[in-house]
């Protein structure tokens, strides 16, 4: 069989601060690292939650400081501000997630490749969060649509960490109005994601 | 949905969100109008709302840990993959997963190596590709064999290798409780691997005893390339560098490493040392249990270890039981040679470390056969650098840690002795003087307090009253003389300093004769003495005898030469002969740049070229030799040392040349800020920063600011210097500008003449400082009206700067634009448009013209035009006004 071809993620040059469309050979390295890097501390912060080590702070602000400071230097990266990094940051976490949680629904439901006998058979029912991240996806698209800024700022705040006045900083409104349109966000993407069960 | 519909659902929302649940519907029915529809959307919002239980309230890190695969469980898709059958998982690298397989056919035993997650993205296929090819690269009996790369069906990339059944190197030494010689044998069996990696331009970068195996036979397999640089990617790939750290394991990892810096060939060297230490000590240098990562790192960055022989021996002491084999049979002049071994490898800076492993490799050679090392111990002058930077304000002086560093590696430099005997004899005395040094910096804690207290000056005394009671040993006396005066000459204590040196320099005359390499060293310290005591004629000739007797006795690339070279360079530049003072700094650049240069001299040399290009007028130039010097400084000293200070100021001073005064003051207050914060408010180093800011703010128009500032800056280094010294002059010349600017003119006409008073005395009557302060009386007789008496000044000013400054000097063309200018204002037009004219174009000629003369000149020279109803030449000058881009500050640019 053909190997199914690994196929890079992919963000838009404007996350980057570029006026133009096309992302500089730079730009890309430093996405493509800002992949790797995010991956990896997730799957540290994974195996920190397995273990039930407490001494890993299991946050996504942690992980994206940690990012920031790897990747700072980072001729790509350097123009970016921090609370613009995080942003970026935060959409990388997103994609990997639900990239992640798409290849283990594929794999589950047999993925179209021809099956080898699994070497593990226990090939578990997890929690539905996987699932429910592809859910999640999904309504964040449809929230787009309704009001970017909402959807930008779940973005933000529940894949990059971002607290409130950075949030407010980054999308230029008063913490007030994150804090309410965080709720009613919340309480519809809550909607959505029931209605998706 | 529209996004209308949404606002206006949402708008409803916040208003029922916070009603108590009885009046929501209420609530909902009047605000909807009754729209059905829209009710049970809002309510099924408020009903989420209530809940409060969605993804959205989850720990991010468990649904990551539910997303990703199990770390834990090691699932290799696979049970056969062609002709291996998979049998267990052996470990997790940073990226992938190693299995057991067997191979059905040949019954062997192999490791497979799977890329987990390749899809991430392509950065993390092409390191574990490079991996693969890496290993392909070395063929080397003591490295692990590739034997194939594949994919899975899956598109999984996977490599299989030689597996290595055996145990790390350290436990394998444990269990057979091998002697110190065996464990250097082993040891030295993965230098050479590592060695041989080198040599095909491979660095390991992740050494460590889990990586490096031992079989029963004996023989070792280094493994795990996963983070193996090519050597030629080093350079261009820091960041990549950067991100593997997270793979590195910090026990083993480089200062380099861990501090995100360029990683080369040392890092493996220092990798290897830690290593070394483990075997030697049974215990890391390091302890980081119960440590943050962020502790760990801090310590790799700056704590020394405890020395091998301190643990081996007591080891041998405390638990015999337990104690390395054959340590007991080990003699102390042996440890210490354990010592430099690990701790050479191990150094802090990459440059003072074994050059290569072969170096290492020879030197274990050197200890297993008795013979003495090639290596110089200087971990006591290193510990001796880190005791300062953890003290750095109480130890408060300048270059302090760079005479320091500079006197003591000389003296080790004389440690390589040739035959082991002299080695010993010279090691005894190290010890002397280490003891010494660190007595003198522990303080006594009954008498004088915690060390935070201790005053530089009363260490130094007590360490000079000790020094004087080293009778008996006159060597140790000498060097310590030495470095005692240094520091005081570097504190500005110039009398206890020029007793200190002078002893020292007569102890060595007598006992190592009056041509000698040491004897050099005190003249360079002695040379330094008198050019800060502005004996500049005395100090010329003393530099140049040291560096002619240090040539004679020394190797051109010994670190004395440079310094003599530097010096004399130095004494040059104030004397102001600057044709000679270029190519002798570029000389002990090129000194310094060498492999046993001193980083922090070259940094020196950079400031010291930096200052005679920009007394020169070559701006550029001077401002990127002073911005390199920066770069270095900080990273020698930290970014709040007063030499970082000193950088600051003299990249303030080209902004200033280059009217970029708000910039000027920017780096000006951050320079003064560092040294108020090292020496204190009163401090002349403080002062005389402080003397420049007020330059820089009466250039800003705001003078009433600068007096305050300029005087108390003055009380402080009258108070140090006494009343006639340049750096007085200069400070008294400021205050005449400022008080000038305010309209004082007779008290600022009294400070310029005692600014020209002092520089006369000093340099004598041709200097371009005496030309200056003369330039300052000229302006103020302008601003008298007594135009006659300022030409005149300015007249002589020129004159001065004609003897001493090269022609076309930028100072030349500001005096000639001002003479114009008071001409001018005499009704002289034409004699005012021959000076404006002349110091136009001499701006223009200027490397970088200063926008704010340049205008001066134009408007002085439309002014004479228009007097003398020369409309065509006017009209040429403001044609030119057009092409202003052409003389615009670059620095803006």
């Amino acid at each position: 069989m053909v190997p199914r071809e690994s196929r890079p993620l992919r963000m838009g040059a404007e996350l980057l601060g570029t006026s133009g469309s096309t992302e500089s050979p730079e730009q890309r390295r430093a996405l493509d690292q800002l992949f790797s890097v995010t991956y990896e501390e997730l799957r540290r912060l994974a195996s920190a939650v397995k273990r039930g080590d407490p001494s890993v702070t299991l946050s996504p602000t942690a992980l994206v400081n940690e990012a920031w400071l790897k990747l700072s230097k980072s001729p790509g990266f350097t123009t970016a501000s921090r609370l613009h990094f995080k942003r970026i940051a935060a959409r990388a976490m997103r994609q990997l997630l639900i990239e992640a949680a798409r290849r283990r629904n594929a794999n589950k439901r047999g993925g179209g490749a021809d099956v080898t006998v699994a070497f593990d058979d226990s090939f578990d029912e997890k929690p539905a969060s996987g699932r429910e991240l592809i859910a999640l996806d999904a309504a964040l698209e449809q929230l787009a649509q309704m009001n970017p800024r909402q959807a930008m700022m779940v973005e933000s705040r529940f894949f990059g960490g971002l607290d409130v006045s950075e949030t407010a900083e980054l999308l230029e409104v008063s913490e007030a109005t994150v804090l309410r349109d965080w709720r009613a966000a919340k309480a519809w993407l809550a909607h959505e994601l029931r209605r998706d069960r | 949905m529209d996004s209308n519909r949404w606002d206006r659902i949402q708008s409803v929302f916040h208003g029922a969100a916070d009603l108590p649940k009885s009046q929501q519907r209420a609530f909902l029915v009047s605000a909807c109008a009754n729209d059905e529809s829209l009710i049970a959307d809002i309510q099924a919002l408020l009903d989420e709302d209530a809940k409060d239980s969605s993804l959205l309230n989850r720990n991010m890190a468990d649904i990551a840990s539910e997303v990703l695969d199990d770390p834990d469980s090691h699932r290799f898709p696979f049970k056969d993959f062609g002709p291996y059958r998979i049998v267990r998982v052996l470990g997790e690298g940073g990226m992938g997963v190693v299995f057991l397989a067997e191979r059905r056919d040949l019954h062997s035993q192999v490791a497979i190596k799977i890329l987990r997650d390749a899809w991430v993205s392509p950065a993390r296929r092409e390191r574990f590709s490079s991996e693969q090819r890496t290993l392909a690269q070395l063929n080397h009996p003591s490295i692990a064999r590739l034997y194939d790369a594949d994919t899975l069906p899956d598109g999984t990339p996977l490599f299989v290798m030689e597996y290595v059944e055996g145990c790390s190197i350290v436990e394998y030494c444990k269990k057979l409780n091998c002697s110190i010689d065996d464990r250097l044998k082993l040891f030295r069996l993965i230098c050479e691997a590592v060695e041989y990696a080198h040599s095909q331009a491979v660095i390991h970068r992740d050494l460590k005893p889990s990586n490096i195996l031992v079989r029963s036979d004996g023989t070792v397999r280094l493994l795990d390339f996963g983070i193996a640089k090519q050597l030629e990617d080093v350079n261009v790939a820091a960041d990549v560098t950067r991100t593997s750290f997270r793979f590195l394991t910090p026990a083993y990892a480089s200062p380099e490493q861990i501090g995100g810096d360029r990683v080369g060939i040392q890092s493996d060297v220092y990798s290897l040392g830690v290593i070394l230490y483990e075997l030697l000590c049974d215990r890391l240098p390091f302890d980081f249990s119960n440590q943050t990562p962020a502790e760990a790192q801090a310590a790799i960055l700056e704590n020394e270890p405890v020395r091998p022989s301190l643990i081996g021996q007591r080891t041998v002491t405390e638990k015999p039981a337990n104690s390395l084999g054959g340590a007991g049979s080990i003699t102390k002049a042996a440890w210490t040679d354990l010592d430099v071994l690990c701790l050479g490898a191990m150094h802090k800076d990459p440059q003072r470390r074994y050059r290569s492993v072969e170096a290492l490799i020879r030197d274990i050679d050197h200890y297993l056969r008795g013979e003495p090392l090639e290596a110089r111990p200087d971990s006591v002058l290193y510990r001796m650098h880190k005791f300062i930077g953890r003290n750095r304000r109480t130890v408060a002086a300048t270059a302090f840690v760079g005479a320091l560093m500079v006197g003591l590696v000389i003296f080790y430099t004389l440690r390589l002795a040739k035959a082991r005997n002299a080695a010993l004899a010279e090691a005894a005395r190290t010890q002397r003087v280490e003891q010494f040094m660190q007595d003198l910096f522990q303080g006594d804690a009954e008498s004088t307090g915690p060390a935070d207290d201790l005053r530089v000056v009363t260490v130094l005394e007590r360490g000079e009253k000790q020094a004087r009671a080293l009778d008996e040993d006159p060597e140790i006396q000498a060097d310590l003389y030495q470095t005692l005066g240094t520091m005081y000459d570097q504190l500005g204590k110039y009398d206890q300093a020029d007793s200190l040196l002078k002893a020292s320099l007569a102890q060595r005359k007598a006992t190592r004769g009056a041509d000698s390499a040491k004897v050099a060293e005190s003249l360079v310290a002695l040379a330094n003495l008198r050019n800060d005591q502005a004996q500049l004629e005395e100090a010329e000739a003393l530099a140049r005898q040291a560096l002619q007797m240090s040539k004679r006795h020394l190797p051109p690339d010994n670190p004395v030469v440079a310094r003599a070279t530097l010096t004399l360079g130095r004494i040059l530049d104030n004397r102001g002969k600057y044709d000679e003072t270029i190519p002798t700094l570029e000389e002990a650049m090129r000194l310094e740049s060498g492999p046993k240069g001193v980083p922090a001299d070259l940094s020196a040399t950079l400031s010291e070229l930096a200052n005679t290009h920009y007394y020169l007028g070559h701006y550029d130039i001077s401002k990127d030799l002073n911005e390199r010097a920066l770069r270095m400084d900080e990273q020698i000293y930290g970014d709040r040392n007063p030499n970082v200070a000193q950088d600051l100021t003299n990249l303030a001073d080209i902004q200033y040349q280059w009217s970029n005064y708000a910039e000027a003051e920017r780096l000006q207050r951050t320079a003064v800020g560092i040294m108020q914060a090292w020496y204190g408010k009163d401090h002349p180093e403080t002062a005389d920063d402080m003397t420049i800011l007020g330059k820089y703010l009466i250039a800003e128009g705001r003078a009433e600011e600068a007096i305050p500032i300029l005087r108390e800056s003055l009380a402080a280094l009258e108070k140090h210097y006494g009343k006639v010294h340049p750096r007085v002059a200069l400070a008294v010349g400021e205050l005449g500008l400022a008080l000038q600017h305010q309209g004082n003119l007779d008290e600022a006409e009294a400070d310029f003449s005692r600014q020209a008073e002092i520089y006369r005395s000093v340099y004598g009557e041709k200097n371009q400082q005496l030309g200056a302060a003369i330039a300052n009386l000229a302006g103020l007789y302008a601003d008298r009206k007594d135009y006659a008496r300022s030409e005149q000044l300015y007249r002589d000013a020129l004159k001065l700067y004609a003897d001493s400054l090269p022609a076309g000097h930028l100072n030349i063309a500001i005096a000639r634009v001002k003479l114009g200018g008071v001409l001018f204002r005499d009704k002289r037009y034409s004699d005012a448009e021959a000076e404006s004219r002349a110091g136009y174009e001499l701006l223009l000629k200027q490397s970088t013209p200063p926008a704010r003369w340049v205008q001066t000149a134009r408007n002085d020279l439309l002014s004479e035009y228009d007097a003398m109803d020369q409309s065509e030449k006017a009209a040429k000058i403001r044609s030119e006004l057009g092409g202003t881009s052409a003389v615009s500050n670059p620095a803006k640019n």
